[in-house]
């Protein structure tokens, strides 16, 4: 492996910022770039000045250096704190370079702790979903699983499966008599359960990724329903240009905003109506966009009766202040003016985001992930309908495999001596 | 006074099952070899239960016989009984399984190598001897030496055997039979590491000592099929086996005296067999079981010798014979001889390439249990991959690796050298992956371009097995394009319980549900078996029918196989070193430089290897073969 070196804060002026070195010349570089050339010592950080290829010093920072394998990466790893100008950020990456290191692909860091081993795959995403995540509940969410909680929750998924497998097999494989009876009905309960377990695991990916990215809130309705004026409100700035000209709005205004912890991107919309006007015409199609989209939608305005109910809709009724509504058409009233009954709006905002209900602790937070679990599942149905139906066996063993195969895509290989141990640990073999 | 010929191109070692295919394949393709047992007489002898075939091995003997093996052949000659068993289940678990006459299977072993002419010599291999890295000469206990280019190592449970019954303790290779010592350290000395295993063989009892009214008769099947394609007329007598149980009191008495067992006692500290539990381990860990079954099988025809199967043990004899006497029907049994342990020295399969030649010496093979494998057909599996493959390197062609989707013997020799069996190690069929497409119906399909490129058959059979092969495709083709009219089939449909069709159907899509047959179908006038093999129609159409049948989940399997191709076909160089790879763990490491897989395949195999040290392994062998390269182009 050759040796790498990125910067790990963002880029700009700031206080500080983080240069980081990974691979076996890390050790030399950084005796090169100190003045006083000490003994380094694992983990214990060291104040020095750093100099250039000349020798002359350029800036005086804290280096701390891990040798590998007790490191982030793996390998000998230094993190280099400069003060937060990108001269000098640019300065110690140039002088790393001339001295045979190369800058480090994205997630370069995070792939090499992988490749040596120091975090499982499920890690390695809980960390990209970490560094990414834009609120602080998805965060703590994220953390979990970089603490091993998804390859746990797998794990056990994976030990029932390889139990319901070794059941099958013992009749399929070892005893020469006839089926056990409660077979079937026995291992469908077990599979079922997992099944709910994966469909939970799925839904629940849903609010990670809100809680991650950040949810998507349309405010639409008639013109001149006062969805600037809300959309002002929820930002506590005069972002919107409000008249009492209907149609005002013509583009898609947005904004990201922060409620209870959930990161939410707000955007206000034109006012749908009946229009000869191209543009606001233009502006509406882009509104009914934007409502397609949207994870949420608050809409000024009644429940339309033909629609099928739609839980992705809070019907709100605003000016309650100058008039009252007729009850049942709307699930809130407020006045987005006087900004009244806007916090029960926001509770009920981040009730419907987060689904009304609590997050499992089966926390996916990578769409391979999903995908791989959507899968599992997938056999683990056909498995359940090859079971109801008592076909072979064989194929129900055949789906129960594919299913541990993709949960093995997310964390550790399921091998046949792990089937023939259970095979073995639980009943008579032998005749 | 008949002077020893001390010169041949392969010099097969032990007249067991191993030995016994190894050296007759190797004769069928022209090798000047000669076969070494220390005696002559127990060339070809069972030495446990009097059964060939069985879960998973069934399908093996079947491969076996298509692959130009002898055992199907052989055991179609003695068969007792036979059955298929797992009937009620998937139809790739089928397993066919004969009982056999022990005494029977042995003489006609014995006249068949006499008939074709099989150089057989008696004598104890006692060392090997190699120069340059090469096989040289394997030595007799008479201090006679037999120069040979390749030599095949199949010497059973006789390497440093030692018989426990109780506490008592026998040097032994079989019981009666001496062991063979010597083998084992000049194997060491070279070089190659061994182990020790235990296996067990049940009690022998009178036949006119047992209530056979106590015990359940079993039979064998009304239309008995034979295991080898060779065979014509097969119609075994149908002798049964008898079921016994054990009861209470025949546990307690184990129990009470299992400190007395050797295993229990600490006296064998080898590993035995987890499926071939000595009844003191089924009785001690399975103790919520009630009652186990002991089958009684006749050894041969009307022999006074039964075969207790299911009651391996160890116990001191008394404590055996008074067990056995709580038996029901057992109250007066009376022993041939008593159940034992047997210890012996295996060497670590890992040392083996997947032709069985040793990594260390080129030349010197190794099959059967040596490699720590128990039961007659995987001995023999073994013995005729090595045979052929020890013969192609004689005449220099090119070897034969058998896939693991290609058969049981290529999911045996591939598990064999990556894994270090702690145990004895038994084909089943949940081993195999593909399991699905490796059925006992359908070894000719599978194996037959193989015994074909290798002229393993003769002519006769690799015709008619070629034309059996082309006349399942077609058929299968047929159903695939056939329709089936409504009132044709709505009936059978609706008597069944099944969905009726309102419109023509493909039979292939009738035949997908579970309940729709071949036979339930109309005639279908496309089929026809004119110039087909008799004994081939009915399996011809089973198979069409499987085929089928199967289909969605083989073609996904063929997917995943075409998928992994790439990795099977990856050579890894032998002189690759692992140690240049800093970043994978010290165990995974370590477990590479063990076993040197072959391939990557291989070692995506191994147990306890990570995906992530397969990702790292490419980028380093990527960089071997670039840094290779480019040392060969400075030579140049």
């Amino acid at each position: 492996m050759d040796t790498v070196v990125a910067c790990s804060t963002p880029f700009g002026s700031s206080a500080l910022s983080v240069v980081r070195v990974s691979g076996p010349k890390t050790k030399s570089f950084v005796l090169s770039l100190q003045k006083n050339t000490k003994k380094i010592k694992h983990s214990s950080p060291l104040l020095s000045s750093f100099l250039d290829e000349d020798g002359v010093v350029f800036d005086e920072g804290i280096i701390t250096v891990f040798f590998g394998p007790n490191s982030y990466t793996g390998e000998d790893l230094a993190e280099i704190s400069c003060h937060g100008n990108p001269i000098i950020v640019d300065q110690i990456i140039s002088l790393a370079c001339s001295f045979g290191c190369r800058i480090a692909e994205p997630g370069e860091f995070t792939k090499r702790a992988y490749l040596s081993g120091k975090l499982d795959i499920s890690q390695a995403e809980a960390v990209s979903s970490l560094i990414s995540s834009r609120s602080l509940e998805g965060a703590k969410l994220t953390y979990k699983n970089l603490g091993g909680e998804l390859s746990a929750n797998i794990s056990s998924a994976k030990e029932t499966l390889i139990s319901v497998v070794g059941e099958i097999e013992f009749n399929l494989d070892i005893s020469e008599e006839g089926l056990q009876p409660d077979l079937f009905t026995k291992s469908s309960q077990k599979i079922l359960l997992l099944k709910n377990k994966m469909e939970e695991a799925l839904s629940g990916f849903k609010k990670t990724n809100i809680l991650n990215l950040g949810a998507s809130v349309v405010i639409a309705g008639p013109t001149n329903a006062g969805k600037s004026t809300l959309f002002n409100l929820f930002l506590e700035q005069e972002r919107a240009i409000i008249s009492k000209v209907p149609g005002t709005t013509r583009d898609v205004l947005q904004d990201t905003i922060n409620l209870k912890g959930m990161p939410i991107v707000l955007k206000d919309t034109a006012g749908i109506r009946k229009t000869k006007d191209k543009i606001e015409r233009e502006g509406i199609n882009k509104t009914q966009k934007e409502l397609l989209s949207a994870d949420l939608v608050l809409f000024l305005g009644k429940k339309e009766k033909r629609k099928k109910k739609d839980n992705k809709y809070i019907y709100i009724f605003n000016k309650s202040d100058i008039k009252k509504p007729a009850s049942g058409e709307y699930d809130i009233q407020i006045s987005a003016l006087h900004g009244k009954n806007i916090k029960a709006l926001k509770n009920l905002i981040t009730k419907k985001l987060s689904g009304g209900s609590s997050v499992s602790s089966f926390i996916l937070t990578s769409k391979r992930q999903v995908e791989n679990i959507g899968r599992a599942k997938e056999h683990m149905e056909l498995a359940l309908k090859g079971l109801s139906t008592e076909t072979s066996l064989e194929l129900v063993v055949e789906d129960l495999n594919s299913s541990i195969f993709y949960l093995d895509k997310i964390t550790k290989k399921t091998t046949k001596e792990d089937i023939l141990s259970s095979i073995f640990s639980s009943f008579c073999v032998g005749k | 006074m008949k002077r020893i010929k001390n010169k041949y191109d392969l010099v097969v070692v032990g007249g067991g099952h191993a030995g016994i295919e190894a050296s007759l394949i190797a004769q069928k393709m022209g090798i000047n070899v000669v076969l070494v047992s220390m005696d002559t007489k127990s060339v070809g002898r069972m030495s446990c239960n009097p059964a060939i075939g069985g879960l998973a091995k069934g399908q093996m003997v079947k491969e076996l016989d298509v692959l130009g093996g002898h055992m199907a052949m052989f055991a179609d000659m003695c068969t007792l009984q036979s059955k298929t068993l797992n009937l009620s289940k998937g139809r790739s678990v089928w397993s066919p399984r004969s009982q056999i006459d022990k005494i029977k299977y042995e003489k006609t072993v014995q006249k068949y190598i006499k008939r074709v002419g099989l150089p057989v010599l008696k004598g104890e291999a006692v060392s090997i001897t190699e120069k340059g890295g090469k096989i040289k000469s394997v030595v007799l206990s008479s201090g006679e030496e037999i120069f040979c280019v390749s030599a095949i190592l199949t010497c059973g449970t006789f390497l440093n055997g030692l018989i426990h019954i109780g506490e008592k303790k026998i040097k032994a290779g079989r019981m009666g039979e001496e062991n063979s010592i010597g083998i084992t350290e000049s194997l060491q000395s070279l070089g190659f590491l061994s182990g020790r295993l235990k296996t067990g063989t049940p009690p022998r009892i009178k036949r006119s000592s047992v209530d056979w009214s106590s015990g359940e008769p079993g039979f064998g099947d009304k239309k008995p099929k034979p295991l080898s394609y060779h065979t014509k007329k097969f119609i075994p007598k149908d002798e049964p086996c008898f079921a016994f149980r054990t009861n209470k009191k025949t546990h307690d008495l184990i129990l009470k005296n299992i400190n007395k067992s050797p295993m229990y006692s600490g006296d064998i500290d080898s590993s035995g067999p987890r499926y071939c539990p000595s009844i003191e381990d089924k009785v001690y860990k399975f103790s919520h079981n009630p009652s186990h079954i002991l089958q009684l099988e006749p050894e041969w025809t009307n022999s006074e010798q039964i075969y207790v199967n299911g009651f391996s043990t160890s116990l001191p004899e008394d404590i055996q014979l008074k067990c056995l006497k709580s038996v029901k029907g057992l109250e007066n049994v009376e022993f041939l001889r008593p159940g034992y342990a047997i210890e012996y020295d295996f060497f670590f399969p890992s040392q083996l390439k997947n032709t069985l030649e040793t990594k260390k010496i080129e030349g010197l093979f190794f099959a059967g249990q040596i490699n720590g494998t128990s039961g007659y057909e995987e001995a023999s599996s073994q013995g005729l991959m090595a045979g052929i493959n020890a013969s192609l390197k004689i005449k220099k062609e090119k070897e034969l690796r058998l896939k693991r989707n290609d058969a049981y013997i290529g999911v045996l020799i591939d598990d064999l050298v990556i894994k270090d069996t702690n145990e004895p190690y038994r084909m089943f069929t949940s081993r195999a992956e593909y399991r699905l497409q490796l059925r006992a119906s359908n070894a000719d399909q599978r194996l037959l371009k193989y015994s074909k490129k290798f002229n393993l058959l003769d002519e006769k059979m690799i015709k008619d097995l070629t034309k059996k092969v082309k006349k399942t495709k077609e058929v299968e083709g047929i159903l695939n394009k056939t329709n089936i009219k409504p009132e044709d089939i709505n009936p059978f449909l609706k008597k069944s319980g099944e969905k009726e069709i309102n419109q023509p159907t493909k039979a292939s899509n009738l035949l997908k549900r579970p309940k729709v047959l071949l036979k339930n179908l109309p005639k279908i006038k496309k089929i026809q078996m004119n110039n087909i093999n008799k004994n081939f129609i009915e399996e011809i159409l089973f198979e069409a029918e499987t085929k089928i049948k199967y289909s969605g989940y083989i073609n996904r399997q063929k997917e995943e196989i075409e998928k992994t191709k790439v990795y099977e076909d990856m050579i890894i160089p032998a002189d690759f070193d692992y140690n240049e790879i800093k970043s994978i763990s010290n165990e995974s490491r370590e477990k590479l430089i063990q076993i040197l897989p072959e391939t990557i395949g291989q070692a995506q195999r191994i147990n306890g290897i990570r995906p992530t040290d397969i990702s790292i392994l490419l980028v380093y062998l990527k960089r071997w073969f670039h840094v290779k390269r480019n040392v060969n182009l400075k030579k140049k």
